[in-house]
């Protein structure tokens, strides 16, 4: 008996087509790197092991490069009961709860796995948002968790990650006979092709995520109207912030609930979809909540 | 399904299950040999929400509250906590319609198709609550004291004494404290 209004089938579609044509992207990409002569096996095991690391500790990696403390509940009490209840609505393990001290109203989720989960936010959100707002953005970080999205856009982004080292230092390798110039040049340009494409792809994987999380907390909450106006409180809030402190946070988009942008990057390299995008789908979902 | 839910984002809520809370009405004659005295008051936890069929919901529900109210004398009060979620609490000295009532009101927002609005309902006892989860019908106890601390000691040995006759829930890190509950 789950609702009509708790689904979105053209969103699902676009996520598997996204997937599949990255998944085709990649196997190609494979057969050029063999018929070019090289062992596929080692590059993949060595990227594999990288991958896995940043997988595996992302959660102390994101918290040491934001500088995010872990509170207690009696340090954030609010923060904490909060929290509570959505795990028990959304059936996830209570997450470690931090707060990054900035100017920046910013949250994000991050961890390996639901029981390893963090859930930060910036003292700037706290100050801003009201408890509505504040539960709809920990609703939507919570959907992150619960969609596995560190794992998906770490094994998403895997082949990738290998086409991008190839296109840097492969350059390096030349210098060899002739045979082995061309087919490293053959390689190194199916490496640029692939990284450029996979880049997209896995950009566009990104946002439908974004949308999938914010469908969530719509779902969790029930309240899609709250995310709106913290969305549009984030957003206003973020034209007005300092720029320094937008340097240091730039490396950490694809975890935030908003991304910061200096200057207007094109759309189709965002990692999020824009505000306008975001906003109609939440109403379309307030509308349908009321219909049905 | 999970693997795919979570590979497509879906966001499935569980549903909720009802029939466990029936456990208690038996369970709450061992709590009070082991000295927890149920302090004849229980509550219902749900989030509103912004439509209209969920007034109507609302409406229906004081109706048959003060229907059951004439039957049974469970006295009820609705109550908005500081986290936004709106609370039913039922005070009735029989323990045994204070379960039943709690049943009936569940079902109330099941039927109204606002199921996984319920986030779980409350027994208060001498020094702890029973909480009671909806989405894996098992109750868990919680002891809290000032300064947002638990009594882990006390939850751990109701689970001892408790096992055999309430569903406990297996996981602890389902055990979720709820701070701010009204009564």
């Amino acid at each position: 008996m789950t609702k009509k209004w708790q689904h979105d089938y053209g969103l699902a579609a676009r996520m598997f087509l996204t997937m599949f044509l990255l998944f085709v992207v990649y196997i190609v990409f494979i057969g050029i790197l063999s018929y070019a002569g090289f062992g596929v096996v080692p590059i993949m095991f060595f990227a594999g092991i990288m991958l896995f690391a940043q997988y595996y500790y992302s959660d102390k990696m994101v918290l040491y490069s934001t500088g995010a403390r872990i509170v207690s509940e009696s340090e954030a009490p609010q923060l904490h009961g909060i929290i509570s209840r959505l795990c028990i609505e959304a059936d996830l393990p209570k997450p470690r709860v931090a707060i990054v001290e900035s100017s920046i109203p910013n949250a994000f989720a991050t961890g390996r796995s639901p029981k390893k989960a963090v859930v930060a936010v910036t003292t700037s959100l706290l100050q801003r948002l009201n408890q509505n707002e504040l539960e709809a953005v920990l609703a939507h970080e919570l959907t992150h968790v619960k969609n596995r999205d560190v794992m998906v856009l770490t094994i998403a982004s895997f082949f990738s990650t290998i086409a991008f080292f190839l296109v840097r230092y492969l350059i390096f390798f030349g210098g060899g006979n002739r045979r082995e110039g061309g087919s490293i040049m053959l390689a190194w340009l199916a490496s640029i092709v692939v990284w450029i494409i996979s880049s997209l792809l896995i950009r566009a994987l990104s946002r439908y995520r974004e949308f999938a999380a914010d469908r969530g907390s719509a779902v969790i909450t029930g309240h899609p109207s709250h995310l709106v106006s913290a969305l549009l409180k984030i957003s206003g809030a973020m034209e007005r912030v300092p720029t320094d402190d937008l340097r240091k946070a730039e490396g950490m988009n694809a975890f935030y609930i908003i991304p910061i942008s200096r200057s207007s990057i094109m759309a189709l390299f965002s990692t999020h979809p824009s505000l306008e995008k975001r906003i109609a789908a939440l109403e379309k979902i307030s509308g349908r909540m009321e219909m049905r | 399904m999970k693997v795919l839910d979570a590979l497509f984002g879906r966001t499935k809520l569980r549903k909720p299950k009802i029939e466990a809370l029936f456990a208690l009405s038996t369970a709450y004659l061992s709590m009070e040999v082991l000295g927890f005295k149920p302090s004849g008051r229980s509550g219902i936890c749900f989030k509103p929400v912004e439509s209209s069929r969920f007034s109507e919901m609302q409406s229906d529900l004081r109706e048959l509250l003060k229907l059951s109210a004439s039957e049974t004398g469970t006295v009820c009060q609705f109550q908005t906590d500081e986290y936004n979620y709106e609370w039913v609490i039922l005070s009735d000295d029989d323990f045994e319609d204070l379960v039943t009532t709690t049943h009936l009101i569940s079902e109330t927002v099941i039927e109204h198709d606002f199921e996984e609005r319920l986030l779980c309902s409350v027994f208060a006892f001498d020094r702890v609550y029973f909480i009671y989860n909806y989405k894996e019908g098992t109750f868990y106890p919680f002891a809290p004291l000032t300064g947002r601390k638990r009594d882990g000691d006390l939850e751990f040995r109701l689970r001892s004494a408790m096992e055999s006759e309430l569903p406990i829930e297996k996981e602890m890190e389902k055990w979720y404290p709820l701070w701010g509950i009204p009564f």
